[in-house]
């Protein structure tokens, strides 16, 4: 290795005083709870039981999670909010981003009419749709008995519980995808359309060949964001069924919630929360190996 | 060409962007028509849709309900504060990992954004301790810390593209003229950055302002609640009082409203060009 200069020296050492916030905040308030985190998953720990001197049981916890349905269920339950929404938001933001890629006189109201829903928190999201599923003054049982069908029951039964919910997440989360593949839409040059239009390519072959072939680092970049939120699915569904109909539709970050916060089991739902950390090390690690294929994004 | 099947593209265009914003607004404008209706038109049915009779009643329960400028003083302090410290952070890594000659400077990332993109829910149960160990549970610094690691991937990310939009030679034409380094960060960098750290300030304020979860388990007392965790308290035990609610939600969206109506330039072409190159 090549001596550095002292300029160079100088320089590097500048460089890990600047990196040295972030590293301090990190170790902080992410690195020492990760910590923290793990040694508590193998340790019983309820707060009502004061008298236990947080006893290290081993891997008694994780035993216990996969004897419990309760797990299985909500883990089920968020890997199918992850398998709908996410595809959805990006189906449903690609439709918005190409509406939005047009050459409008005036700007601002498709502008804020994708900058709203990203910028609305989720549980003001949850707390709307919960409302327009309400069943008698809802407007969406309102609409369908309006064109001749009947009403339903969304939010006390399982599955319309879950498809509105579904439906909440989509919209809520799709302006995200929308602003994300917007910007895919406008680096794509003019010039090949022009030389498409010249060749008499149809304008669903142009989409076919050119945009989305295009885009395709963009879709990439609004689907692992996306993946990462529905991981986590928490907001929507508590305002909106609050799990429910029963626990039926749970998430995993719900069954978290209850068992740390209202059933004060530190240790159990520090295991279940390292659980998730892995099922969503999985499903992200997935994506990555995509993109180790850029060479850009190699080791050197 | 003369299909007259199809709109004129003029009218395709206005069409397109109709679309677009009405599914945007949709949703805050049945909230805000909600709010104006008095409890008895809410109970017709069929459903109407403009209040026949606008009222303010539900806006004045609002304030008397809860405290909701406690809420959105507590939102407002705890995202400044948050993004102040996001940003600062993010900047400075973000800089020392573009110009600063470091080892292996994409391991440094790769590792710093591993460890910020640890799911929050599951920092959710140790952080309550940490919290609750330094008395710090109910104050808003349980919040601002995990909040400024929650936007710093998306910060240090846009920031990055941004520095290296800076021309190398500009840095060294002030160095040459007698600046040193970190004068030539503060006089020549940090100027032509502005308009990324003002994105990155953005995107990291409205992720403060949304969270729920953290919120929700590191500040159970009601002075101490957050806009979207206070937002929740209006529905009682049993009852769904959706004319206040509504109301509440109106208060609470207008001042996302004011931020992206003036910054809406700036967030747009901030994705562009960060989320892109990241």
């Amino acid at each position: 290795m090549a001596r550095l200069s002292p300029l160079e020296a100088s320089e590097r050492r500048l460089g890990y005083l600047m990196l040295a916030p972030a590293v301090i905040l990190l170790l902080v308030t992410a690195l020492y709870p990760i910590a923290a985190l793990i040694r508590e998953s193998f340790s019983h720990n309820v707060l009502t039981e004061p008298w236990m001197a947080k006893p290290w049981v081993g891997l008694d916890n994780f035993a216990k999670a996969m004897g419990d349905p309760r797990f299985w269920e909500a883990s089920a339950n968020t890997l199918l909010y992850v398998i709908v929404t996410v595809p959805g938001a990006v189906a449903m933001g690609l439709g918005l981003a190409l509406l939005a890629n047009q050459p409008f006189r005036i700007k601002w109201p498709v502008r804020l009419g994708l900058l709203l829903p990203w910028a609305l928190p989720l549980v003001f999201a949850g707390l709307i749709f919960r409302w327009f599923f309400e069943f008698q003054q809802g407007l969406v049982n309102n609409a369908l008995l309006f064109v001749g069908l009947s009403p339903v029951n969304w939010l006390t039964r399982e599955t319309p519980a879950f498809i509105a919910i579904c439906i909440a997440i989509i919209w809520k989360t799709s302006s995200f995808a929308a602003l994300v593949l917007l910007a895919g839409l406008q680096t794509i040059p003019k010039s090949l359309y022009e030389a498409a239009e010249v060749d008499g390519a149809s304008k669903w072959r142009q989409f076919l060949e050119i945009t989305l072939p295009m885009l395709m680092p963009a879709i990439f970049v609004a689907l692992i964001f996306r993946t990462i939120t529905a991981i986590q699915t928490f907001d929507i569904p508590k305002a909106m069924t609050d799990g429910g109909p029963g626990k039926s539709n749970e998430t995993l970050a719900m069954y978290i919630h209850s068992t740390t916060i209202d059933a004060l089991d530190f240790g159990y739902g520090s295991t279940l929360a390292v659980l998730m950390f892995v099922l969503s090390a999985v499903l992200t690690s997935f994506y990555l190996r995509h993109t180790r294929r850029d060479p850009s994004g190699g080791r050197h | 060409m003369a299909t007259g099947a199809f709109p004129s593209p003029r009218k395709m265009t206005l069409i397109a962007g109709a679309i677009v914003a009405i599914n945007g607004f949709f949703p805050a404008v049945w909230i805000l028509f909600t709010s104006l209706k008095t409890e008895s038109e809410l109970m017709r049915l069929p459903i109407t849709i403009w209040p026949h009779a606008p009222t303010l009643a539900n806006y004045s329960r609002v304030f008397t309900d809860q405290p909701i400028f406690t809420f959105m003083w507590n939102s407002v302090v705890v995202a400044t504060l948050s993004t102040l410290l996001c940003v600062t952070v993010s900047a400075l890594a973000a800089y020392a990992l573009v110009r600063l000659r470091l080892p292996k400077p994409n391991l440094i990332l790769s590792a710093l954004l591993a460890v910020a993109m640890f799911p929050l829910i599951s920092l959710m149960v140790p952080l309550f301790t940490v919290m609750r160990d330094l008395n710090l549970l109910n104050t808003w610094w349980a919040l601002v810390f995990p909040y400024a690691v929650l936007s710093m991937p998306v910060c240090t990310l846009v920031l990055m593209s941004f520095f290296q939009d800076i021309p190398r030679d500009l840095e060294n034409a002030a160095m040459i003229d007698g600046c040193t380094r970190t004068g030539a960060l503060w006089h020549v960098v940090l100027p032509l950055t502005a308009p990324g750290v003002f994105t990155a300030g953005i995107l990291a304020f409205v992720n403060a302002w949304d969270e729920f979860l953290l919120a929700l388990t590191l500040s159970p007392r009601v002075l101490s609640r957050t806009l979207p965790v206070g937002i929740t308290l209006y529905q009682g035990e049993f009852s769904f009082p959706w004319p206040i609610i509504s109301a509440a939600l109106i208060v609470a969206i207008v001042p996302i409203c004011i931020i992206i109506a003036v910054f809406q330039e700036r967030v747009v072409g901030g994705l562009t060009s960060g989320g892109m190159k990241g």
